[in-house]
């Protein structure tokens, strides 16, 4: 459904992200850590070992060494590491547990960590005690090992639990956010007058989602108000000119039954053309400023065949060009559909022909033309509007021709608000030879 | 009241001599010209100057068309509608009202009326609106080919016949020539034509309407000597019996 990338969902993935890459972070520095302490204590281990025995050697001599090397096997280490030894000379073994001598240097004290013949890990560390006489201590490290993987299992659980946590608030949270906004997205679409007196009242302890609902209500509402008042002004001018309008109509029906006047010509006959006029001209000042009041507002549109629409007008209209005669030719694409109030569609389209019927000199040719989009083109070849004037034929109480007196001058005017109410713009294009009225969406 | 019911099916024009109308309307003057108008066709108006006392009314009496006024000191005609609606009664209603751009009559229309006329208003729409909304009520079934006169209208096979001649007629004037044959008799008014024949609702500033009777009325009296449309001044197009 979401036509748009939830911000919130996004926000949520993030999270989940930084908490995954927080944990494996804790987790390499906590491994990295354990190892160096390792480290550090097998050194001193060894250190110490090798350290004793040079003494052992330096005051007892190599017997002493050796008996003393033998009793080490007896002793239980305590740290859980096994130890090995050897002691070579001219790296031929005298003493120790380990088959051969490894790839360290005694010579420069070299240590490390080594793998011994019997394929035990070790660090190890080598020492000469005398030419040719060289001592290695090595601990097997395998128990500490094991302790760090413990503590990087438990850390990687607990993190994964962590994960967890962050991904069940991340979604409550974004959830929760995204049907807050939704909801003042849907108000937006459609406003409901008792929903915006709901979203208005803000909670106890209102956050940052609840000022944004309770102003975009608050602006709507007044919104809803304005046009609501809009629509009553209209309604009572409309009454109030229109009602003594028909009493004076009424009166001139009653004379002209008192005195016919069988051709329609007489004065009271054109006295009720005239009421008729003023009537009309009123309508449509007031449906130019409603059409310009409801501007973006939705309510009343409904979706419909605008091609079979403009199909109707065509068929509606072919007669009067053809006694106009003017050629009239259709290009209307099957199947567009759009959003609009069709009355008030339909009266655009029909000023627009209307228009070219007026202007348009006997011989012309007229096309009306569907694109999708929607996109309408209303084309002749007539004499077209010098482009000064392009945009000033829209101005109400305008008419393209000074010295003609039908109409109000706002049949434009109030094509033009019709488009825009509809979130599309009326223009007259540029075009070499006649005019060319284009209607497209802003 | 109801002969039309029991007319046969290819009878086409129906009995709407003497209807009983309620009018609610506050303004004197106005109702005056309404009952007045309906006198001189024969029609009987029941005049009712608020909203509660019209619908009152509508509840004591059975009438065949309610006109209602939009703006009444006690309430907004459409209001009425809704609680006739609610009531359950489906008299057709006529609001005819100073209210008459389109999105009053979208509001009309949306609120259950049947028709709207703007005042001022030509008296001979008035009249031949509110028959054809009585036509519409009754209902009276259209059989596969309606008589008229010497006119013919075959439905299914969308044919037209003038005293047995075929008149060869395009799509749409065939359904224009249909809801004359339909209206057979009466007045049929330009807004009527657009609304049911175009299905638009909107008054096109010029003669589009007219045009279109002209092809039709050129093509059903090419060759015979009598009128088959005559313009009723004022309010639209009636067919004659052509013979």
């Amino acid at each position: 459904m979401p036509l748009t990338r939830s911000i919130f969902s996004r926000l949520a993935r993030n999270a989940i992200l930084v908490a995954v890459v927080a944990v494996l972070l804790l987790g390499g520095v906590t491994w990295a850590t354990l190892e160096q302490a390792m480290r550090r204590s097998l050194e001193e281990n060894t250190a110490t070992d090798v350290a004793g025995l040079v003494d052992i050697y330096a005051s007892g001599g190599r017997a002493e060494l050796l008996a003393r090397l033998a009793d080490r096997y007896e002793v239980e280490e305590l740290d859980g590491r096994k130890t090995h030894y050897l002691l070579a000379e001219s790296g031929k073994s005298l003493a120790g547990d380990i088959a051969s001598w490894p790839s360290l240097n005694p010579a420069t004290s070299q240590r490390g960590f080594i793998t011994l013949p019997g394929g035990a890990a070790v660090y190890a560390r080598t020492a000469r005690l005398d030419e040719n006489l060289d001592l290695l201590v090595a601990r097997e490290y395998s128990a500490d090992r094991a302790a760090q993987w413990r503590v990087i299992a438990v850390f990687l659980v607990a993190g994964l639990l962590v994960v967890l946590v962050v991904w069940w608030i991340a979604r409550a949270t974004s959830g929760s956010l995204a049907r807050r906004v939704a909801h003042i997205n849907a108000l937006f679409r459609d406003p409901g007058e008792s929903q915006l007196e709901g979203l208005q009242q803000l909670p106890a302890e209102p956050d940052e989602i609840d000022e944004l609902a309770a102003n975009s209500a608050g602006t709507l509402a007044r919104q809803a108000r304005l046009l609501r008042m809009h629509k009553h002004m209209s309604d009572n001018v409309a009454h109030e000119i229109r009602t003594p309008l028909m009493h004076l109509d009424q009166k001139l029906v009653k004379a002209l039954a008192a005195n016919p006047e069988p051709d329609g010509t007489g004065p009271l006959s054109q006295a009720r053309k005239d009421i008729r006029g003023v009537a009309g001209l009123l309508d449509s000042l007031l449906d130019i400023a409603s059409n310009e009041a409801r501007r973006g507002d939705r309510a009343g549109l409904e979706l419909i065949n605008l091609s079979e629409l403009l199909e109707q007008l065509a068929e509606l209209y072919e007669g009067s060009f053809e006694d106009a005669g003017l050629g009239f030719q259709t290009q209307i694409s099957p199947g567009i559909t759009f959003e609009a109030e069709p009355m008030q569609l339909s009266r655009l389209l029909s000023n627009l022909l209307d228009n070219a019927i007026k202007y348009v000199p006997k011989g012309g040719t007229v096309t009306l033309e569907l694109a999708p989009g929607p996109r309408i083109h209303v084309r002749d070849d007539g004499p077209g509007v010098p482009a000064e004037k392009r945009e000033s034929i829209f101005d109400r109480f305008v008419r393209a021709d000074k010295s003609d007196a039908s109409g109000h001058g706002l049949g434009l005017a109030l094509a033009r608000a019709i488009a825009e109410r509809h979130g599309l713009r009326l223009v007259l294009a540029e075009s070499a030879t006649g005019a060319h009225f284009m209607v497209e969406p802003m | 009241m109801q002969q039309a019911g029991e007319q046969p099916t290819l009878m086409a024009k129906p009995a709407t001599d003497g209807l009983e109308i309620l009018y609610v309307e506050d303004d004197a003057d106005a109702a005056r010209a309404v009952v007045e108008l309906a006198a001189t066709h024969g029609d009987r108006v029941s005049w009712e100057a608020t909203g509660e006392a019209g619908l009152r009314r509508a509840g004591m009496q059975s009438f065949d068309v309610i006109i209602l006024d939009r703006m009444l000191p006690d309430m907004e005609g459409l209001q009425i509608v809704e609680r006739l609606r609610a009531a359950g009664l489906d008299v057709p209603v006529l609001m005819l009202s100073a209210l008459a751009r389109s999105e009053n009559r979208i509001e009309g229309l949306d609120a259950g009326v049947d028709d709207y006329l703007g005042k001022p208003y030509e008296p001979e729409e008035l009249v031949a609106r509110v028959r054809a909304l009585h036509r519409r009520a009754s209902g009276q079934a259209q059989g596969a080919v309606i008589l008229f006169g010497a006119f013919e209208c075959h439905v299914k096979a969308r044919t037209a016949f003038r005293s047995g001649k075929h008149i060869p007629l395009s799509p749409k004037e065939f359904e224009l020539f249909r809801y004359f044959m339909e209206n057979a008799g009466e007045t049929v008014t330009r807004e009527m034509l657009l609304r049911d024949v175009w299905k638009m609702n909107f008054d096109p500033q010029t003669n589009v309407v007219d045009v279109n009777i002209g092809r039709l009325r050129r093509k059903l009296e090419d060759g015979f000597d009598k009128p088959a449309l005559e313009t009723i001044w004022g309010a639209g197009y009636r067919l004659t019996r052509g013979e």
